[in-house]
């Protein structure tokens, strides 16, 4: 037996010429998977569109407060010439209040430019910083120089210590007397023993609400209990803590009552308004006398209730601190005029700027819109134009 | 396609691009108010280029079935595939922000990302494998003509056996052909499931006048073996391209249909 050999004539004859011809199961089920994924996909996108549901052309989830708008998407993005729409200021000043920045701006943004939609289920109102650093950075005003720092790159860059606290800043122009040191000590002497004050004994916010300012301190809720204003041992009711032409009518009257002789009520009377004016009253109010024997008037206490005129801040969303991290001074402080704001850095220790520290955007504790130029709401919508 | 020194141009221009690319994202990213985003006008055209190579990258498919046209070489239009096809997926990252967001941009995401692993276990799999057919099937055919093929070697093998030029007795050769229906027939029309013969035994059961018919049914055995491993390798080879090609051309339609779309709107 010969044996077997391949040669090249024996090898060409093996080849079918027509092989091209037949289909074979990879060009094939490539074809028909190809025609298949695309089916699938259109048939997908049609039926959304079909049944008016138009999510699917999102470009991502809208925040949680049009997340109602999510099927309609003709609700924002309007018509604008030819085949394109237009999220227009128009569709958003339809709903929103968006009063001016400032007046010397040398630019207004658009409103999506710094409130970027479709980016999932946050606060539209809580920016980038970059939507303030755009301008912050080097600030341009139209008209008179700035009064504000012109180069903000961020909370820990270029952001200047707050006013209340900067060097050479103005005193607290409280003018009731008071030292925090004192208070703040153990055993004091309470209407029912001895206490301890805590910082939330005077001062709270004055709602749960977000940035609500705390309340100013009232003599009523804080002060009564330990500083009584009694004027004379005969009488248990107080005097009234208002002005003191109240407070005189108020002692006469009380001594009227009593059925002595009007000599005498008068001799009580000065007796009793010396020692208010000269002691009880003035170990907390400045009083000033018109003329020397007036009676004195008490000055207003002119206790502020916003520091950060430009800023907002929360206790609520700060109170897993204790407060005297924040208000160190506190536990030192003896005169009213001590400021006891934290300054910058104690901010910056938690607001650093870091990926895991605590956010450090500007709309943190900014506000872009000057809000007191808000005006009423104007909308023109039924429920049935955005219930769908 | 096998990767070597001609690649270079096409791999330094594309880290170029790439590194050009991540240079004008980053200065785009830190001064964009609200963040990086397909809408905006750098954003935009990262969405542009990205959406660019990808027709680039799906007009190989039509080059192929041009052949004849002089639209510049196959293998180049092979080497811009492969390479600029890299780059679509930083840039389509770069025009979305490296975010999700909807559900067809997400989809359109996902099949990017499969899409271009794919190529890239295609591209693997296409510089090593040929290598490796070359010097494990000597005997390689054109893959469509497998079957074509294993059915002439069965007629020859057929053939050899049916008409036996040996001088033996008439029972050893028809215990000859009895041991080829028994063992080497099977083998030859199921060599994927049906046991290999073993030669050195049935040589040994064999007269000698026997042994060189036996030596050529072996032959033809082992060039089976080698249709084998060659159309096993060969699905190796092109498998990829099932999940490649159908979800590259979904990828452009539906990559159109959000072009248009994120356009209106």
């Amino acid at each position: 037996m010969a044996g077997r050999t391949r040669t090249t004539k024996k090898l060409a004859q093996r080849i079918d010429l027509n092989y091209f011809k037949r289909a074979y199961p990879i060009p094939r089920w490539k074809r028909m998977l190809s025609i298949a994924a695309v089916g699938l996909g259109v048939a997908w996108l049609s039926w959304g569109a079909l049944t008016g549901r138009q999510s699917a052309f999102n470009a991502g989830p809208l925040a949680r407060a049009h997340v109602i708008l999510t099927n309609n998407c003709s609700f924002c993005h309007v018509p604008a010439g030819g085949f394109g729409t237009q999220v227009t200021e128009t569709a958003c000043l339809a709903c929103h209040n968006a009063p001016a920045h400032q007046a010397s701006q040398t630019f207004t943004p658009v409103c999506t430019s710094c409130h970027v939609e479709h980016q999932g289920a946050f606060r539209l109102a809580a920016t980038s910083e970059t939507s303030c650093t755009q301008c912050h950075s080097s600030l341009k005003t139209t008209g008179r120089k700035t009064q504000f720092a012109a180069s903000i790159s961020s909370f820990q860059s270029g952001h200047p210590e707050f006013a209340a606290v900067r060097t050479g800043h103005a005193p607290d122009p409280g003018t009731i007397k008071l030292s925090h040191q004192v208070h703040l000590k153990s055993d004091l002497k309470g209407p029912n023993g001895p206490v301890q004050l805590q910082c939330v004994d005077c001062h709270q916010p004055v709602s749960h609400a977000p940035n609500a300012p705390v309340a100013p301190v009232t003599y009523a809720q804080h002060c009564a209990s330990c500083h009584p204003l009694v004027f004379d041992s005969r009488f248990a009711e107080p005097v009234p803590h208002q002005d003191t032409r109240t407070v005189h009518d108020f002692v006469v009257r009380k001594y009227t009552g009593t059925g002595n002789s009007a000599t005498w009520v008068a001799q009580r009377v000065e007796e009793a308004e010396r020692l208010l004016w000269q002691k009880t009253c003035k170990e907390c109010h400045v009083l000033t006398y018109p003329a020397p024997d007036a009676r004195p008037e008490i000055l207003k206490s002119s206790i502020p209730i916003r520091w950060m005129t430009h800023a907002k801040f929360d206790h609520n969303a700060h109170q897993l601190v204790t407060c005297t991290e924040c208000h160190a001074q506190a536990k030192t402080s003896n005169y009213t005029a001590d400021v006891l704001l934290p300054g910058i850095t104690t901010c910056q220790r938690c607001h650093s700027g870091a990926t895991t520290a605590a956010d450090s955007r500007c709309s943190e504790c900014h506000d872009y819109h000057d809000w007191s130029k808000a005006k009423p709401a104007s909308s023109v919508h039924a429920i049935a134009d955005f219930a769908r | 396609m096998h990767i070597d020194r001609t690649h270079r141009p096409w791999l330094v221009g594309t880290i170029l691009l790439f590194f050009a690319s991540v240079i004008v994202y980053i200065a785009y990213a830190l001064q964009i108010p609200g963040g990086p985003r397909g809408g905006t006008a750098v954003g935009l055209a990262f969405g542009v280029g990205g959406y660019a190579v990808m027709l680039f990258e799906g007009l190989l498919g039509v080059r192929k079935k041009v052949p004849v046209w002089r639209l510049g070489r196959a293998s180049t239009w092979m080497r811009g595939h492969l390479w600029l096809g890299l780059l679509t997926l930083p840039l389509i990252l770069f025009h979305a922000g490296f975010a999700f967001r909807g559900a067809l941009t997400a989809t359109l995401m996902v099949l990017l990302v499969i899409v271009v692993l794919s190529g890239i276990l295609g591209a693997i799999l296409q510089h090593y494998l040929p290598r490796v057919i070359t010097t494990r099937v000597p005997m390689e055919t054109i893959y469509e003509e497998i079957p074509h093929v294993r059915a002439q070697l069965r007629e020859e093998a057929e053939q050899l056996v049916g008409t036996l030029a040996v001088e033996a007795e008439h029972d050893d050769k028809v215990r000859f052909r009895e041991i080829y229906a028994s063992s080497i027939r099977p083998f030859l029309e199921a060599p994927e499931t049906a046991p290999s013969p073993l030669f050195p035994s049935l040589r040994r059961a064999t007269p000698e006048a026997f042994h060189p018919a036996l030596e050529d049914l072996e032959n033809i055995c082992e060039e089976e073996r080698q249709l084998s491993r060659q159309r096993h390798l060969y699905h190796w080879l092109h498998a990829w391209l099932l999940v490649h090609v159908p979800l590259s051309i979904v990828l452009l339609v539906l990559g159109g249909i959000h072009a248009v779309m994120a356009l209106r709107y």
